[in-house]
């Protein structure tokens, strides 16, 4: 199947007026991802999921095989932290979670207050729950992770203004 | 077991030679990666790149749950483990069967059942190959003196957990028994968690020779010849070749059936090494040990067989059979490797890491550099200190010794010392040109190293 640079504008254009945050089409060999601003969400366990999250993806990804892009750019402290913001950090590599458990509501949010000690996540390995903890004292301006995601050693969670 | 995407658990130039098998194949790669290696060659060449945790190995490269986490996490169906680090553990083995992940490498029953060390010994005796006369477990110092008096001293006094090099204490007489038990106990149980220890009669004029062995998950085993392995510092290996000139061919032939046999009796999956101690004198081997993964020297077989290694691991873990039978494998010249290690041969061989300022690899016919190297890399202080395996293919020994000789001179390292100008010196040795070596001598010409560049 051959797919013109009209059919992706126009595939584009259908996603950019949909309620949908990302689209991946698979028809025989071509592949092709889509997502709006956010990283895909890890959940769609799809092999074709990027691992690192992409510190702009304002431009929605296509290509062949789309998400197989190369993903070599560490992902930094943070992309662009605002002025004064401190980034929480993972701990260990794994499997991000904001609550304690499904429909629980979640640690902390945008506005939360935290102090050093305050467990602000998990992140499972191999069923295993490790808390994350601010190690920072202030107020949440960002999540940045989302419940789910598959996320590095070192990768930014928060954002937490001191 | 399809083998699509792999997870590369493992840095420096194995990391680097994995991804270029992959690539061969079609299929893609993921680095594991600590924090120290995100620059790293294999970061740089990867489909995608996981950060598994700080630069401490124990904190990344061993953690096997993190590995199969990031394996799961960035959609890999495969995990190829290198050498060193968690190769040789079952559990990782395991842990990967558990998630429906493909271990590039042998079953986790493989490797628990020939890696201990005492228990390999009653395999390969099972199996009919020679062992090394020597004693099961010794409890304690009382029993340890009884067992060494019936084996006869000098003894090699040995971790059951341990391998490569590492675990072994040479004792001489009854007294040093009295000393040396209790703290090569105590040194088993630190480094491997186990403090079995059993004996071996120390072969003084020894050559470490090893036979490359495949076997498929049909039963299929075939060799890939020997290799040479006597020229060690501290148990490690500096230069290998292959073949094993010293063997005749009704020794070969010996050799490499026992090895093949051994890998029979345990259903031995994908590549491994069959390790033998040959006595120089007696003209006898003895099985030593099984390492199962793919070794540092693995090179030195491609070039006089020319089969690619980590490619047939790759074919083997997916589930293929062996595209060839014994009686295809042709062997074809000589070929000798030289570890380039990031160390300092006029300094007692320190390690140096640091920046590389100039990198510069000889090139030519029969002439082939692995490594993770470049200018303006910075060798990081936390891992061994390997830098580059320069691996030479010769029509004969003395060709390749030629020719690996013209390729030293022309490699050009600047930023931080390396052993290049002791293994010149190695190479132009008329004893070693003559293959009068044994797994001594290098120790012997280290010592007169040193004695000349103090002088």
């Amino acid at each position: 199947m051959e797919l013109t640079e009209d059919d992706v504008l126009h595939i584009l254009k259908l996603i950019d007026e949909s309620k949908f945050d990302y689209f991946q089409l698979e028809v025989g060999d071509l592949k092709i991802t889509v997502s709006k601003g956010d990283p895909i969400p890890i959940a769609s366990a799809s092999p074709q999921v990027p691992v690192s999250q992409t510190p702009s993806s304002g431009a929605p990804a296509a290509g062949k095989p789309a998400a197989s892009a190369p993903q070599k750019e560490p992902p930094k402290a943070a992309p662009s932290v605002a002025e004064g913001l401190v980034p929480v950090t993972a701990p260990l590599l794994g499997t991000f979670y904001v609550a304690p458990e499904p429909g629980a509501p979640p640690f902390v949010q945008v506005g939360s207050a935290v102090t050093e000690d305050t467990t602000v996540g998990l992140i499972e390995v191999m069923k295993v729950f490790n808390s994350v903890r601010a190690n920072v004292r202030g107020v949440i301006a960002e999540v940045v992770a989302q419940n789910g995601q598959f996320v590095e050693y070192g990768q930014t969670l928060f954002l937490v203004r001191p | 077991m399809s083998v699509s995407r792999v997870l590369v658990a493992n840095r420096g130039e194995i990391a680097v030679r994995i991804i270029r098998a992959c690539r061969r194949l079609g299929m893609e790669t993921v680095a594991a990666v600590s924090v120290a290696d995100r620059d790293s060659l294999a970061a740089q060449m990867a489909d995608r790149v996981v950060c598994i945790g700080p630069p401490r190995s124990a904190d990344s490269y061993l953690k096997a749950e993190t590995l199969v986490a990031a394996a799961l996490g960035s959609g890999c169906d495969a995990l190829h483990p290198g050498y060193g680090f968690l190769s040789e553990r079952a559990e990782l083995a395991q842990a990967c069967a558990n998630h429906k992940i493909t271990f590039v490498g042998p079953t986790a029953d493989n490797i628990t059942r020939i890696g201990d060390k005492l228990q390999a010994r009653k395999i390969a005796a099972a199996s009919g190959v020679p062992t090394v006369p020597g004693s099961d477990h010794a409890k304690n110092v009382q029993e340890a003196l009884s067992l060494a008096d019936r084996v006869g001293y000098p003894i090699l006094l040995k971790a059951s957990a341990g391998g490569g090099g590492r675990g072994i204490k040479l004792v001489s007489n009854a007294s040093e028994m009295q000393s040396t038990f209790p703290t090569a106990a105590a040194e088993a149980r630190a480094a491997f968690g186990d403090d079995t220890l059993y004996m071996e009669r120390y072969i003084e004029n020894a050559r470490h020779i090893e036979v490359q062995v495949l076997g498929d998950m049909l039963g299929n085993v075939v060799h890939l010849a020997e290799r040479d392995c006597s020229l060690q510092r501290r148990h490690q290996k500096i230069i290998e070749e292959a073949p094993a000139y010293v063997l005749s061919k009704t020794l070969r032939g010996k050799i490499c059936k026992a090895a093949t046999d051994l890998a029979r009796t345990i259903g031995y999956q994908n590549a491994g090494t069959v390790e033998f101690i040959f006595d120089n004198d007696t003209q006898e081997f003895f099985f030593l040990e099984m390492n199962t993964r793919i070794q540092v020297e693995h090179p030195v077989t491609e070039m006089i067989t020319g089969v690619d290694l980590v490619v047939q691991q790759l074919l083997i873990a997916r589930g293929q059979a062996l595209s060839f039978q014994q009686s295809d494998i042709q062997f074809k010249g000589h070929a000798i490797e030289c570890r380039i290690n990031a160390e300092s041969p006029q300094h007692g061989f320190q390690p140096c890491p640091g920046q590389i300022t100039a990198w510069e690899t000889p090139d030519g016919a029969g002439v082939r550099v692995d490594s993770h190297c470049y200018g303006g890399y910075v060798v990081p202080p936390y891992y061994d200190s390997l830098l580059a395996k320069l691996v030479v293919h010769g029509a004969d020994r003395s060709d390749a010794v030629a020719r690996t000789r013209h390729a030293l001179a022309a490699f050009h390292i600047q930023g931080i010392d390396t052993g290049i100008p002791f293994l010149q010196t190695v190479i132009d040795d008329p004893e070693y040109r003559s293959g009068k070596i044994n797994t001594r001598w290098l120790e012997k010409r280290l010592e007169q190293y040193a004695a000349t560049v103090a002088a």
